[in-house]
């Protein structure tokens, strides 16, 4: 019941496997004996401390040298153990996923993005996660792989719920693959917090694809509004292959509310999340349709509002 | 003196180097050999009968060093005292249990303790407790805890644990005569003090038997307080107070030192307690919510004529402070206006939640937002600009409390202050989004320096010339991180001409430093302040008396610079102090000083009606701040906040300066975020994630401005500062909020979801 | 639980320590090489206090593992001044009156150097952003960003 942050009072067998090879001979290993992943510890650690997360293995992920990388030669190819600091100083990111850049930079702070990891983000499966609804939007998915085999996972798929994923006891997210985005595509991720620095009350991610006047393909994405990522795919279609007016947009944000279905919880209630969503997918896509053609501008200023 | 060499100057701090290389030893930091760590088993009811708690395995696991209960603390029942010398009578004994004994009145509440040779194995320790509870429905709103057959949450009849009043003139008759009248309740939260430093301590017994305890507390008179808890003469517990990383009230009550007192008797170790984050959110006092139902009637010309407030304090599971907190409130509920007609009431009442005590402001900051609301509407509703509004109706120099009737002979900063803080608002910003709505808001208020002049206060300081011309100070202030260690050497500096780099300190340590008094109700300058002068002021007379000597010209034209005895009119004439010095101590002249200063002493007021002088003295300030409001979201962004206020003198610019802004933030927080939330008792906000205070990203620069009246009862004029800095911004914000868009929010926080709501309601 | 060996740099030495897979940095930091400096504020990330640098990265040695940084450089506030000679960011506090309790100020410095070394000229509004995770409770922030501000511009000049 009670919490100790002072200390780990959590007693476990450490492991520091110096390959990926090694890591799954240890997790095929120990898969029946309580074992965790351990990246950047920013989640995995913190409920260690505060909730009742025992654990008796622990291996610990970044030494795994051939982890930490990411190439965005063709799309974006991310490695489990790459801090978020690191993944953004690729110019890739800013121009071309502007959504995840947006998303990363309004990640907690900067010795956090010097420690947190995608494949936690991911792994931790908290609904609240930023760069979820941007690598959604993207169409990121996701390579587990155990011992015996890899298996390619769209990201939207993982999640059965809060902090649960599909993930088995043996398996390792070692790569998050994004594809290439279309030309004339811009994007962009809003997230609303009490302060600045907080987890996300909701939070937003747009793609859209353009051609002409017309939007020629969307995505839109929501966090933090139910137990899990929440596609608007009506929404979605209804401005597929229409022109981009005001009035389509408006439209759209009038019924993205009733296709996500927010909650209450602490950080905000329903009734709050319904009127943000509106506003939210209203400027989420001015925004993202404002750099379908030029070098995008991200907003730097990261954070929630 | 006429010019000041050091006072008034923006001087680095004395203790800043060390907290800027790190070197600081706070509580936390001290390791002595042998150490046991102690830990809290708390309570997981807000309301439960204890049946019975089963230890033996507890005490059975390897490296247990004690298990105590309540049964094992001497004197478990026991009251909150604060080294005050006068009997204050029952309404103000703030009761309350070491450890929780048969029933638990609050979730958190220490149940039983650990000392172990680790942190882990007194952490399994605590699993290792067994603790059998019979949970019982309990009280959580102080309305309906009032109510005949509520739940008791003591074992006295009622929840009730204070009432106070004050009244004058007739607000039936006001009412009748006003033209307009404002009618509204308000709600204000727990607020935590969110000091950065945990409550930490650590204790040993000395070589002689004495108990000692090295911990951050804001009162180390409380060595008297542990030692009848332990039952053991006072001479046998010494305080010794680190310098504290925050304490904004929250280190005002005992915090670790009976726990750690207990289980360092009882196994004769050094033993270290530290609070965990969560730890301290959930077993610290808060702010005290009120109800506040307010009526206020004005006449056309914009005249306030009555004033009836109905004011009601959640004092969580126990008293501690509540009683005071409430007296402050209902004194301060018609703030700085003159109303002829005034009727105040105010109950607080024991409930199941957090217990609630003392916290920056104490009960100033709750009415503010009451009343300074009811002006802004009143300012519109009658068309008078706010600031003319204030000017028609704030109290004056020679003016008095509409409450009490407490008269103000100094210069009291009204109008002055809120015409100051309204025009350094500057030209309104503009929006260039049209959803986006500009608003700007002032408030005005006061708060007392100093305590409580019924409780006939004290304080005493010693200052000591070496023979080598350094200088070295004692006393029991307790520094909280404000700057009170550094304003009393400042102090002596000016006196004795020595640079500050030559005077040393001693602090807060009961056995070796004269006891100074809390580190609490802005008294410190005031009180500690006037004992350091009036010691340093003896010594320095006695140097010049033996200048006079030297150099043949009367002491009045005598000053000591620069560690030089000089004549004014001629500085080329001088003899160096360490001459003087030399000289005294060969004439066996004392060169140290221990001088006490004496508040201004009152009887204990009829609490029913107060009447006349409670507190020494009142700050007087303004605030104003300009705010966006985003009518989509309900997002508020501040852009500016002025903070004006009459310090009387600023001894230390810089610090007087950090106080106001630091506190105007902490006030923003208050009206903004901050938002301890329990839900039936329990608590629901026990981190800084859910606990959000701002951070550097959520602020605006902050503008001071410092009148300088020289009216205060410190030393050089000064005013105390620390509390009133934070006590009168949030209303600003409300009214900022109210003039962007056209709702006012009652109950704080001013949340997005609240501002969204009502503009809802508004447009419907 | 078996004690594991590790060796790292602290403060431009280097040490030796055995510690166990659950020991945390900041106790190691703090209980067994008495570099008390840095604080603990949270446990949890979420003020700043416990802020250090690992291999000139800012991080949190309230989230890090001990036996993680074998083989690593570590730098706390005690590490910064040369001698008697303070960093020129100590001093900058110092001067602007940045430091009232203190307690959040390691942590405060370490990551205003951070920021420095990343952006040696800021803007205000990247002050802030950079500066979010580190709280304090006195100040109300406007003599930090003020001490960085002013070392920012006098590094320029
Ligand atoms: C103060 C603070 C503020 C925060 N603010 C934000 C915020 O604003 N937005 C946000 O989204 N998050 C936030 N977080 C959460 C956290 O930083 C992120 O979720 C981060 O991405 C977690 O990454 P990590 O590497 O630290 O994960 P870890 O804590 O190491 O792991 C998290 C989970 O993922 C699993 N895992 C890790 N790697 C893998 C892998 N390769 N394969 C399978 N499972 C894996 C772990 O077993 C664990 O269950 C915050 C955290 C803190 C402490
Ligand atoms: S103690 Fe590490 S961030 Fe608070
Ligand atoms: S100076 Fe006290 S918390 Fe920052």
């Amino acid at each position: 019941m009670h919490t100790n942050t002072r200390i780990l009072a959590n007693k476990f067998e450490y492991f520091a496997p110096k390959s990926l090879a090694e890591a799954l001979n240890l997790l095929e290993q120990y898969q029946e004996k309580n074992i965790k992943v351990l990246a950047g510890g920013t989640d995995l650690l913190v409920k260690m401390k505060t909730v009742d997360l025992n654990v008796d293995y622990l291996m610990y992920l970044k030494d795994i040298a051939e982890l930490n990388f990411i190439n965005t030669s063709n799309g974006l190819s991310i490695g489990a153990t790459i801090p978020f600091s690191h993944i953004v100083k690729e110019d890739r990111i800013k121009t071309e996923y502007t959504a995840l850049y947006e998303a990363i930079q309004a990640i907690a702070a900067p010795a956090i993005r010097n420690m947190g990891t995608i494949a936690g983000n991911i792994g931790n499966a908290s609904p609240a996660a930023d760069t979820v609804p941007a690598l959604v939007a993207f169409d990121a998915q996701v390579l587990i792989e155990n011992k015996q085999s890899k298996r390619t996972v769209l990201l939207k798929d993982i999640f059965l719920g809060p902090g649960k994923t599909l993930l088995r006891p043996d398996e390792l997210i070692t790569r998050i693959e994004v594809p290439q985005v279309k030309p004339n595509t811009g994007s962009a991720f809003i997230k609303k917090s009490r302060v600045k620095a907080d987890l996300a009350k909701i939070n937003l991610a747009v793609a859209v694809q353009r051609n002409g006047q017309n939007c020629e393909d969307c995505k839109i994405v929501f966090g933090s509004v139910a137990a899990t990522v929440v596609r608007a795919e009506n929404t979605e279609k209804l401005l597929k292959g229409k022109a981009l007016t005001e009035e389509l947009i408006s439209q759209a944000a009038q019924g993205v509310a009733d296709e996500i279905k927010p909650i209450d919880d602490i950080r905000s209630t329903a009734e709050y999340r319904i009127a943000m969503s509106r506003e939210m997918l209203r400027d989420a896509l001015n925004l993202a349709w404002a750099r379908t053609y030029s070098e995008a501008k991200p907003n730097l200023k990261g954070g929630g509002e | 003196m006429s010019k000041h060499k050091i006072v008034g100057k923006p001087i680095p701090r004395y203790d800043a180097r060390a907290k800027v290389t790190g070197s600081l030893k706070y509580a936390d930091d001290f390791i002595l050999p042998g150490m046991l760590y102690g830990k809290v088993l708390r309570s997981i009811y807000p309301a439960a009968k204890i049946l019975s708690i089963d230890t033996t395995e507890a005490k059975r696991l390897e490296g247990v060093k004690a298990v105590l209960t309540a049964k094992d603390v001497p004197n478990n029942e026991t009251v909150t005292r604060f080294g005050q010398s006068t009997e204050v009578g029952k309404g103000f004994e703030g009761l309350y249990r070491v450890l929780a004994d048969k029933k638990v009145r609050f979730m958190g509440e220490a149940v039983a303790l650990v000392a172990a040779e680790t942190e882990e194995i007194a952490e399994q320790a605590l699993d290792l407790i067994k603790v059998n509870y019979e949970p019982l429905p309990g009280v959580f709103d102080p309305e309906e805890a009032m109510k005949p057959g509520a739940y008791l949450v003591g074992e006295s009849g009622s929840n009730i644990i204070g009432e106070f009043g004050c009244s004058q003139g007739d607000v039936e008759k006001g009412f009748a005569e006003s033209d307009v009248i404002i009618e509204d309740t308000y709600r204000v939260t727990f607020q935590d003090h969110a000091f950065m430093e945990p409550e930490s301590g650590i204790s040993w017994i000395d070589d002689y038997g004495v108990l000692n305890i090295r911990v951050s507390s804001q009162v180390i008179e409380h060595f008297r307080d542990v030692a009848d808890v332990l039952g053991i003469p006072h001479n046998k517990v010494r305080y010794i107070g680190t310098i504290m990383g925050g304490g904004f009230g929250g280190k005002e009550d005992i915090t670790v030192e009976s726990y750690l007192a207990l289980l360092t008797w009882y196994t004769k170790k050094p033993v270290r307690l530290v609070y965990n984050r969560d730890e301290t959110f959930m077993c610290h006092s808060k702010r005290h919510p009120f109800v506040m139902k307010y009526k206020v009637g004005a006449k056309k010309d914009g005249k306030l004529v009555a004033l009836e407030a109905e004011l009601i304090g959640d004092s969580g599971g126990y008293p501690y402070l509540s009683a005071w907190v409430t007296l402050y409130a209902t004194v301060n509920a018609a703030g700085p206006y003159v109303v002829p007609n005034v009727k105040v009431k105010a109950d607080v009442v024991l409930t199941n939640n957090t217990f609630t005590s003392a916290n920056r402001g104490f009960g100033a900051p709750q009415p503010n937002v009451a009343y300074e609301s009811i002006m802004d509407e009143l300012s519109r509703k009658l068309n008078i600009d706010p600031v003319e509004m204030r000017r028609i109706n704030c109290i004056t120099t020679g003016g008095a409390l509409s409450t009490t009737g407490q008269v103000f002979n100094t210069y009291v900063a009204f109008p002055e202050a809120a015409e100051k803080a309204w025009e350094a608002l500057g030209e309104p910003s503009d929006s260039e989004d049209e959803n986006i709505k500009v608003g700007r808001g002032l408030a005005v208020g006061l708060m007392s320096y100093g305590r409580m002049t019924f409780l006939h206060d004290t304080s005493r300081c010693y200052v000591k010339l070496e023979s080598d011309g350094s200088v070295l100070i004692r006393s029991g202030i307790p520094d909280l991180g404000a700057g009170q260690i550094s304003l009393l050497c400042q102090i002596v500096a000016e006196e004795l001409g020595v640079p500050m780099s030559k005077i040393r300190i001693y602090h807060s340590d009961t056995a070796l430093t004269p006891l100074a008094g809390t580190t609490t109700a802005t008294r410190q300058c005031y009180m500690s302040g006037n004992a350091t002068l009036k010691a340093a002021r003896e010594v320095r007379s006695r140097i010049l008396k033996k200048a006079v000597e030297i150099l043949n010209v009367n002491e009045g034209n005598l000053d000591i610079v620069d560690e030089n005895v000089v004549v004014t009119y001629d500085p080329s004439q001088y003899v160096s102090l360490n001459k003087v010095v030399k000289a005294c101590d060969t004439a066996g002249i004392e060169l140290f000083c221990e001088a006490q200063f004496n508040a201004p002493f009152t009887p204990v007021p009829d609490l029913s009606n107060i009447r006349g002088t409670t507190h020494p003295d009142f700050t007087f300030g303004a605030q104003s701040a300009e705010v966006t409001v985003d009518i989509e979201t309900g997002q508020v962004k501040v852009n500016k906040i002025v903070t004006c206020y009459d310090v009387g003198k600023a001894i230390n610019k810089a610090a007087v300066e950090g106080q106001m802004e630091g506190g105007s933030i902490y006030g923003m927080g208050y009206a903004l975020y901050e938002d301890y939330q329990l839900e039936k008792g329990v608590p629901k906000t026990l981190s800084f994630a859910e606990y959000r205070i701002p951070s550097s990203l959520d602020v605006p620069e902050v503008e001071t401005i410092l009148i300088e009246s020289g009216g205060g009862l410190g030393p050089y004029g000064a005013k105390g500062i620390g509390e009133p800095a934070c006590s009168i911004i949030a209303p600003a914000l409300i009214n900022a909020v109210y003039d962007a868009v056209g709702v006012r929010i009652k109950s704080l926080p001013i949340t997005p979801d609240k501002i969204l709501k009502a503009l809802k309601e508004k447009s419907l | 639980m078996k004690k594991i060996p590790i060796k790292f740099t602290i403060n431009g030495q280097q040490r030796e320590a055995l510690v166990q897979p659950n020991d945390l940095l900041i106790n190691l930091l703090r209980d067994e090489l008495y570099l008390t400096g840095t604080k603990y504020g949270c446990g949890i990330g979420e003020c700043g206090a416990c802020t250090v640098f690992l291999d000139d990265e800012l991080v949190l040695a309230c989230l890090i593992l001990a036996v993680t940084v074998d083989g690593k450089e570590i730098t706390t506030i005690e590490g910064l001044a040369r001698g008697k000679e303070l960093h020129p960011m100590q001093i900058s506090f110092l001067k602007n009156a940045a430091v009232q309790c203190g307690f959040c100020t390691p942590g405060m410095i370490m990551t205003a150097i951070s920021l420095m070394k990343e952006n040696p000229d800021p803007s205000e509004e990247e002050i802030r952003e950079y500066m979010r995770g580190n709280i304090c409770r006195c100040t109300g922030y406007t003599q930090i960003i003020k001490a960085i501000k002013e070392y920012a511009h006098s590094m320029k000049g």
